[in-house]
């Protein structure tokens, strides 16, 4: 027997095993700091910092005391730290690959506060998690600048139509004027007229012996045709000048004649002046705050999101350390990879401290058929507010998120909250209670939420840099409560937001109310400004129109005498009378023969 | 490390049977081929303390396949992964689950389950594969060498002959 074992080994490996244990015995507790202060800090890239851990056996717990996690974007503060820590785990469960955690307390956790000493920073943070104001910049209030201008300054802008079409016109009527002038010099006038006339006339008093002289007086006649039509063809260019410039100027009169209204449609839009009438108030007081809270959402979404919602993450770490996976079958009790029994948290924040209390804290809801549940209780919000929320979520197996939930809220004091800082105006609420209600549920990255506030007992400071900014700021000064609905739709990194409150329309009677004098008398002042220029500006195409008229009456009426002059048959009528005259000279003779003959 | 390549040195030219340099050598490379600390690895070390196998052939083996696992890893979790998702064997893992041993030793992980059956299948030819390489090489190799007047000088040398009784490897002839 001997000869093949060695019992001296046997011995060895007893004494080995033993001192193994006796080292983890004895070195757990630093072995356990070190490995979640590195682990900390090679997930975070900044320093993490235990003070105590200590492990109990029977059963086995860990606790944690003083733990502090650095800000790896601000070295000067944590990203979260807490006072005390336990967690019991399940050993088995642990030696068979899962983390089965009974309970898990987490005393006086606190996110964001300030270091003792700087905290050292190993490597960017490079995840990308946005803060969650950063939506407020893209969705800065359109400013709501009221102050109106002077209506002589606004009849004298240069931009205003009226003006431009104004000016167009009467320079077109300039151009149209000096090619009709030109044209005008060509024309034959009353003198050229009066020439042609005498020669028909002369023509018409030539006396024809023979032949030859109606062959001259065609000649001559023809010599004045040919200077009629060209004549002729000077007045139909003119008469086609004097179309076109018709036709150009009636298209600038039609458009000066809609520029007024165009004018003051700008207008309205330009000085917001329809705005009165449909402004979203509620968004433009309380949307920046809304998004605000949301964007917080957003925060804590996209934190926990990579961890709870895929294991895909947990799958790569493990694939790249050890390789492989574990592979889990048909258990009477089966149990998640990792499972958070029951958890509970004191949450300290500067709103207030908050109990957090969570079950079946898991990311693979499918295994066990149940689903986490978080319940925030604080009675202590901003002094003396009562905040409830409740809320579950799952996943599938294919890794969907879905979760509802419910908050309530009541009698939280708000102090010194500013509405609204723009150049128009700054309003703050010095003072108010409030108090609300609301659900959302959340469907992958789909978010709907349907929020409902009552403010109460409201004080408001603000000043308005117009007349109608102030107006607005005393009508809100006014309301002593205010009830208020944001609904938020679409996908958690950038719902689209939704703010209606009865706020709008008691702002909009209270406003239109107060400004509608003024709104009317600039209206009509305005109006009446750009009908005086639009009256002066027809009156100068008037007056260009009829000079056009005259121009266009002689031109036709020179038309008409060449016509005639070139219609008058001077040469026939004369060929005719020396026709009739040798026929009565042949027929005198032919009697005179005959009376001979006869005798 | 290098007095354990003079130990195994030593064995292949020793009196040491071959069958405890090729078992050292066998288990080293399943222990070796396994995540280290593990129920099943932890068994095997108990054998090769208890049996009389080549300790420094088995800790030489160990880090070898040791190194060779990182290169093979693919392999082991591929055939730990078909193994264990085969549809026809979902029975035999299912009954085998419910033994708390089977999940304590992580049978059910991928590489683990892997490098246990890589282990144990080629164990079996290395185990003879290294027999009849460590006979080969003390017939031909070993006789080539003593051949050499140099060594058999050495041999014969008063150095040598102490050598051997305070290393108590005996003879090297």
């Amino acid at each position: 027997m001997s000869r093949f074992i060695r019992w001296q080994g046997l011995a060895s490996f007893f004494v080995v095993i033993a001192l193994l244990v006796t080292f983890v015995y004895f070195f757990a507790d630093s072995l356990v700091k070190k490995g979640i202060e590195k682990s900390g800090e090679w997930y975070l890239g900044a320093e993490v910092n235990v003070n105590d851990v200590e492990i109990k056996y029977a059963p086995l717990t860990l606790n944690i005391e003083g733990f502090q996690a650095t800000d790896p974007e601000k070295p000067t503060h944590n990203l979260v730290s807490f006072s005390q820590a336990s967690a019991g785990v399940d050993v088995w469960q642990y030696l068979f690959g899962k983390i089965y955690i009974s309970e898990l307390n987490i005393v006086a956790l606190r996110i964001d506060q300030p270091r003792l000493t700087l905290g050292e920073v190993y490597a960017a943070n490079d995840k990308g998690i946005e803060d969650g104001s950063d939506g407020a910049d893209e969705s800065a209030l359109p400013e709501l600048d009221m102050s109106l201008p002077k209506v002589d300054d606004l009849l004298n802008n240069s931009d205003l139509l009226t003006i431009k079409h104004g000016k167009a016109l009467e320079q077109s009527y300039q151009i149209e004027k000096d090619k009709l002038n030109e044209l005008y010099k060509t024309l034959p006038n009353e003198d050229s007229l009066a020439i042609y006339k005498e020669k028909i006339k002369a023509l018409s008093n030539t006396k024809i012996k023979t032949l030859a002289d109606i062959d001259k007086l065609n000649k001559e006649f023809k010599a004045l045709k040919k200077q009629f039509k060209a004549d002729q063809a000077i007045v139909k260019q003119a008469k086609e000048q004097i179309t076109a410039s018709k036709d150009l100027l009636s298209k600038q009169t039609q458009a000066l004649k809609d520029a007024p209204n165009a004018d003051w449609k700008n207008i309205e839009s330009k000085y917001q002046l329809e705005s009165v009438d449909g402004a979203d108030f509620a968004h433009l007081l309380f949307g920046e705050q809304a998004r605000e809270y949301f964007g917080y959402a957003d925060t804590v979404y996209q934190t926990i999101a990579p961890l709870v919602k895929s294991s895909k993450v947990d799958k790569e770490a493990k694939e790249s350390v050890s390789g492989g996976r574990f592979v889990h079958f048909y258990d009477e009790t089966p149990l998640p990879d990792v499972l958070i029994e029951r958890a509970n948290f004191s949450l300290i924040l500067p709103q207030g401290e908050f109990a957090i209390s969570g079950k079946e804290l898991t990311h693979q809801h499918w295994i066990r058929g149940n689903k986490s549940i978080v319940e925030v209780k604080s009675d202590n919000v901003q002094g003396s507010g009562e905040l409830t929320l409740a809320l579950e979520f799952s996943l599938d197996q294919s890794h969907v998120l879905k979760s509802d939930g419910k908050w309530q809220l009541a009698k939280v004091g708000l102090k010194d909250v500013s509405l609204q800082e723009s150049s128009a105006f700054n309003l703050t609420l010095n003072s108010g209670l409030l108090s609300g209600n609301g659900t959302f549920s959340l469907l992958d990255d789909q978010l709907d939420s349907e929020n409902n506030f009552n403010l109460d007992n409201t004080e408001y400071t603000g000043t308005g840099t117009s007349h109608l900014s102030t107006l607005f700021i005393d009508t809100v000064q006014s309301l002593k409560e205010l009830a208020l609905t944001i609904s938020a739709k679409g996908q958690i990194t950038d719902p689209e937001l939704s703010v209606s409150s009865p706020l709008d329309s008691q702002l909009k009677k209270s406003m239109v109310k107060q400004v509608s004098n003024k709104l009317t008398g600039f209206k009509t002042d305005v109006k009446a400004g750009l009908n005086t220029k639009l009256t002066e500006a027809l009156g100068l195409s008037s007056e260009g129109e009829q000079s056009f008229v005259d121009v266009e009456s002689l031109i036709n009426d020179t038309d008409k005498a060449l016509d005639n002059l070139m219609n008058s048959d001077v040469v026939k009528a004369k060929k005719k009378e020396f026709e009739d005259e040798q026929k009565k000279k042949l027929e005198d003779e032919v009697k005179k023969k005959l009376g001979k003959f006869f005798g | 490390m290098l007095s354990l390549f003079v130990k195994l040195f030593h064995a292949l030219n020793s009196e040491s049977s071959t069958r405890q340099i090729s078992l050292a050598i066998a288990l080293g490379f399943i222990v070796g081929l396994s995540p280290l600390l593990t129920l099943h690895n932890i068994a095997f070390i108990f054998v090769v303390l208890l049996l009389r196998v080549n300790i420094g052939a088995f800790i030489l083996a160990l880090g070898f396949f040791k190194g060779l696992s990182y290169l093979l890893s693919s392999l082991i979790i591929m055939v730990g992964e078909s193994l264990l998702t085969a549809p026809s064997l979902q029975p035999l893992f299912d009954t085998l689950y419910q033994i708390s041993i089977f999940k304590l030793a992580h049978l059910h992980h991928t590489y683990t389950l892997g490098a246990l059956v890589i282990g144990c299948l080629l164990a079996i030819p290395l185990y003879f594969l290294c027999n009849y390489l460590i006979e080969k090489y003390r017939i031909h190799i070993k006789a080539f060498f003593d051949k050499f007047r140099i060594v058999k000088a050495l041999k014969a040398s008063k150095f040598y002959s102490v050598y051997s009784q305070v290393s108590g490897q005996g003879s090297l002839s």
